[in-house]
This record gives C-alpha cells, structure tokens and sequence, in this order.
C-alpha cells in the first residue's frame, strides 16, 4: 500500500493536485456571483469564469461558513485575565493555494497578528504574481510587502506567503523561523481538501508536528470521508481519474477515524462533524432561507450523499484555557431533527 | 429509407439533427401529442422506464437491457433532459421514435421539461452551444407542453413523473386539467410532476424541494382504492439501488440513469410489465467507457476541492 501510494505521488499527480486550486476558485467565484456570499477578491485569481451547478455553489457556500464561523470563534477568543490587552493571534493555511481569506479579514478590520500560506511553488509563485499585480491585493499585504514571483514569496508584517512541500516536516519546521510564527501564540491552523491528497504517513507526520509545535492552537480540517459506499466509490474513482487520488481516505474514511488521526498524534482533543450535520443543524436558519432562495434548486438526493462526502474535523491544544467551549452550536431556531419535514396536515 | 427512419438511425449515433430537421420533428410530434389525454391509457406488456437526464449512452444501455422500440413498448416517466451532457440527442430519440411509432412509445413530462429549469440545469446551455441559438430549445419546450401528465397501464397501474397532490383525489379530476402550459410553481399539474412519496409523513408534508408536497402512506392508499388501482409507478428521485417499493408495495419508484450525473456511483432499473401485468426489474449498470465513443468533452463531474 505504501509503495503504491508512494509510487502515485508522481510529478504528475502533483500538478493535477495543484490544478485543484484553479477548480476551487473557479467555483468559489461562481457562488459569489450568484450572491451567496462576498468575496472581492476571488475574481482576480480565476482567468475563466464558470457558472456552477446549484449543487456545487451550495457546497462551496457551506464549507466557506463552516470556516468562517469556526476561524471567527478563534479570533475572538480571549485570555480569561483582565489585562485587557488583546491576545495576538496566528492563521497558518496548509496548502492554502488561490484561498482569499486574508484578504477578506483584513478589508473586514479582523485580521490576526499574523497570517501565514504555505502552498507549492509553483502555486504561490502565481499568487505573489496576482498579488504583485493587482493593487486590490497589494494594497491588502501592505507597501511595505517583499514580493518574489522567482521565490514564491509575498513577505509582510501581518502577511507571510511560503512555498514548501508540507510533506517534508523540516521545511515545515523551517517555515516558523521565515514566518516569525510565535509557537507560543494561539494559532489556527487550515487544511482544506489538502491532507486527504497526501500518503497517510505524511498527514501523521504533518498532525503529529503541529500538535507539538502549537500548544494552543485549533487544526481545522475540511475533506472527504465514506469511500466504501456507491458514490464514495464513485468519488475515488473520478478524481483518480483527474490525476488527484485520495491517498488518505482510507486511512481516516470515517468521522471517527478523523477524530482518532488527531487524537492518536498529540492533540489534546479533536471532533468531527459531516457537512450535511453543519448545513441542517449550524448554519443560521435566515442565512440558509436567504441563499436557498437564490437559485432552483432540485438535487435533493444527490446533495444529501455529496455533503455526508465531506466533513470538517477540529482539533484542539488548549494549554491555555482558551478554548473551552469551541465548536459548532445549534442554532436555537431549528429542532434536533434534520429540517427536512415540516408535516402540514391538510384535509382530505 | 423514410427521412424519419433516417433521423432516427443518426441520432441513435448520438448526432443531432439540423436545427430545420427539429423544427419539422417537432411539428408532426405535436399533432399526435394533442391527441393525448392527460391520463393517457397504455396497454400491457410495456416497459416503464423513470429519469435519463441526458445520459445518452447510458439510455442506449438500457434499449439494449430492454429492447428496441418498437418491438418493446416502452413508457418513459419523463425528466429526459438536464444534468447529463446528451440532453439533445436523447430528447430528440426519444420524440423521433414517438413519431414513427406512435402506439409503442409513450412519454410523459417530468418537472425537468419545463422552460424554467431547463434554464438551470444545463438543456437550455447546451442547445446554445450546440445549435448557436436557442431556438431548438424553443422549440423543443414548446413540445413539452403537450407531453402528456400521467398513464394509466391497463386501468391497474397509474405512472406519474412525482407523485399524488392534495388537489387530486380521482383519475377524472386530472383529465379535466388544461396542461397545455409551462410546468405552474403549484397546484395539481405542479404536484403531479413534483411531489414524493415519504415515510415519515402522515398525510401531506411541505417538499424541501419549493414544489409539489411530501405525501405519505395513508395518501397512496386512499388514492389507489379510490381509482381502483393496484399501485403506482414514478420516478423523480434517485434510488440507489434503480427501484424501491414503498407503503407495502403500493408505490414503486423506479431510476433509469445510471450513475448519475457521472458522481453517484448508483444502478439504474426499468420495470417490465407482462400481459397479465407480472412484473420484473432490470438493474443496469452505466454504459462501459468505451461505448460513450469519443466523447468531444471527457466527463469530468464537479466536487467540492
């Protein structure tokens, strides 16, 4: 199993897992033109707009809340002293790519103390590009901003943009030192559809590694789960034949499995939610009526199966106390069961 | 070789025809839909067959799991359009074979013949491209208003594109409907095409999907005494499994697309009703790779990445 998977990490498959960012931000921009949520920059790093299936759009819209809330929640979370100095905070992104959230954090005034993409070069050489040219985004990192195409490098005060192998830990390791990241700072770590393309014991390596490093920090995880059914099957077999295979999913192909990857590998605690659990029971009942009502919609049954594909696993180190009660919360406008009924007796 | 018997032979290759050819198609497939009640009567043995949404080669599968038209006589249950990329062609088979044989091939609207959703889910798009204008599409939603809403198989089995509506307890009520229309956003013609049965439900529930209502056991059975009826045939939402009985056998939902929308992995099934209306499943798998041809573009189903 290790050789195949090693021998599948080919050069081609690398440049098929980096193509995925040009996919995300395609689609990531067919949500915000259709107004699910705003994005100001995202339209600067896709060169061929598409318009997605309502499906997609609704997918991309509950992954991007499901962050949000999470990375907010984060963010405003303070030191129980009374010293009333902010606590500064870090976002390291893990193979980050065309992602726009710094950017959004800081038009938004809530940008942390330091904010830090890793990504393939051949990835951030693109980015610091874009960001060098469009002065949407520059303006955003700073006049003071070192950019280097050559390198891949955007260098700010609040900004760092790094390219590395997040496989190969000593370059991870060397990243803190580039990034002036503080391993002492609470720190929230972003691995979206990222791990899941890796070989299971680089993933291990790359939990294990964080947990020792941050001892306050959250690891948020955003992929796909359940291979072993029809469209799992499905799913595997498609993106294989993209030239992404999920080296990864049968190690953790389960909520439970995600949990234990982190829990096994040094982090104090850690649970897992499936999208669809987020889309019926955190999302806010008036944000989800608002963006239903933006398209037709009638994929019921393949949205079910696509959003129990993916999950979001969070991972806590709290040496702090920081984080007690992180989390979803339901909102207290929707019953324990799913929303899908609503009985509404009529006379026969 | 008939002009018509022509067409069908090229679109059986998966070849549209001229955008005058589905003009003319259209015209003569007009004249005998009028004629068609709104519960249209279909003699047994027949085979019923739920949504293809474009999925061409894979409705080819099933004509070979099936039989051809017109030695088979076959009942599609609508939504052959959207989602798959052969929405054309398949359409325009479908309607050829309906015009050179009339009484062997019968098809009803799914909620997905309509101009609104056409709009979203991928027909108009791709009668854009293939054609340069939409006036195939025109034509083509034009016809759609005059597929018939429902079947009655041998006054025992009742074939619907969703399901039941609170507006309609008798077969007769959905004949004195005016379908001549684009889908409406409710009542009977809307429920019709969009309601599903649910378990769950006790009576009649509101649809997640915005149209039509969720219905429940209790429903089908009233319906199904009623009319007399020994049960349901619909379609309208994946099964996995390409069939599934529900309510004690009074209802049965039947899924003719393969692996649908090229991501979910599933089976698909046609329902064959003998003389005496016995009836046998065929599960069918998504047609091999290398009987989709050369496809001008690779089916590449999005994911969330």
């Amino acid at each position: 199993m290790e050789r195949a998977a090693a021998d599948s990490r080919s050069s081609g498959s690398t440049a098929a897992v980096q193509a995925t960012n040009d996919d995300a931000a395609a689609s990531k921009l067919s949500c915000v033109n259709k107004g699910y949520m705003k994005d100001e920059y995202v339209h600067l790093f896709v060169r061929r707009p598409v318009k997605r299936a309502p499906i997609i759009n609704r997918g991309y819209y509950a992954r991007w809340v499901a962050l949000r809330k999470l990375l907010l929640q984060f963010l405003k979370s303070e030191r129980h002293n009374n010293d009333n100095i902010q606590t500064k905070k870090q976002i390291l992104s893990l193979g980050a790519g065309f992602d726009t959230t710094y950017f959004q954090l800081v038009n938004e005034g809530i940008a942390p103390h330091l904010y830090v993409e890793v990504d393939f070069k051949e990835v951030t050489s693109k980015k610091a590009a874009l960001v060098e040219r469009y002065s949407l985004l520059r303006d955003k990192v700073g006049p003071e901003a070192s950019i280097s195409i050559e390198r891949g490098e955007v260098l700010s005060d609040h900004y760092k943009l790094l390219s590395a192998d997040i496989r190969d830990i000593q370059k991870l390791d060397s990243i803190i030192g580039l990034a002036h990241l503080d391993p002492s700072l609470p720190t929230f770590i972003i691995a979206e559809c990222v791990l899941i393309y890796l070989d299971p014991d680089s993933t291990h390596a790359i939990v294990g590694w964080a947990a020792k490093k941050f001892s306050t920090a959250v690891f948020f995880l955003y992929e796909q789960i359940h291979p072993d059914d029809a469209f799992g099957e499905q799913m595997i077999k498609n993106l294989e034949s993209r030239g992404c295979p999920l080296l990864g999913i049968h190690a953790t192909p389960s909520l439970q499995s995600k949990q234990k990857l982190f829990v096994d590998h040094g982090w104090q605690r850690a649970v897992a939610w499936d999208m669809l659990q987020i889309y019926n029971e955190f999302i806010e009942i008036q944000e989800k009526h608002r963006i239903e009502r933006l398209e037709l919609f009638d994929e019921f049954e393949e949205w079910y199966m696509m959003q129990e594909h993916y999950c979001v696993a969070c991972a806590i180190n709290d040496a702090e106390g920081l984080f007690r009660d992180f989390g979803f919360s339901k909102d207290p406008h929707i019953s324990s069961q799913s929303q899908k009924l609503h009985p509404l007796q009529i006379k026969e | 070789m008939s002009d018509l018997d022509r067409q069908i032979e090229q679109l059986k290759r998966c070849e549209p025809l001229k955008e005058s050819e589905v003009k003319a198609l259209c015209l003569k497939a007009m004249e005998i839909l009028v004629e068609e009640s709104n519960v249209q009567r279909v003699d047994a043995p027949v085979t019923i067959c739920g949504d293809i949404h474009g999925q061409f080669y894979d409705m080819k599968e099933l004509f070979k799991v099936g039989g051809d038209c017109p030695k088979t006589n076959y009942l599609f249950l609508g939504d052959f359009v959207d989602r798959g990329f052969y929405s054309v062609e398949t359409f325009l088979l479908l309607l050829a074979l309906k015009v050179r044989y009339p009484d062997r091939i019968t098809l009803i609207r799914g909620n997905h013949e309509s101009r609104q959703i056409t709009q979203v889910y991928g027909f108009y798009d791709e009668c854009l491209r293939k054609y340069g204008s939409v006036n195939v599409w025109r034509y083509c939603t034009e016809i759609f208003d005059f597929l018939s809403l429902s079947a009655l198989i041998e006054n025992k089995i009742f074939s619907v594109h969703g399901g039941l509506s609170p507006a309609i307890s008798t077969l007769d009520q959905i004949r004195t409907i005016d379908r001549k229309q684009e889908v409406p956003h409710d009542g009977a013609m809307c429920d019709l095409l969009w309601s599903d049965p649910e378990d769950v439900v006790d009576g009649w529930g509101l649809s997640p999907r915005g149209a039509g209502f969720l219905f429940g056991g209790n429903v089908v059975t009233s319906f199904n005494h009623t009319n007399n009826i020994d049960y349901i045939c619909r379609a309208h939402q994946l099964v996995m499994e390409g069939y599934k009985w529900m309510f004690n056998k009074q209802i049965v939902t039947v899924w003719s697309a393969p692996n649908y929308c090229y991501r979910c992995g599933n089976v698909a099934a046609i329902l064959e009703l003998d003389e005496n209306l016995d009836s046998q499943f065929r599960v069918f798998d998504a047609a091999p790779h290398e009987a989709r041809g050369v496809p001008s573009k690779k089916p590449a189903p999005d994911y969330f990445l």
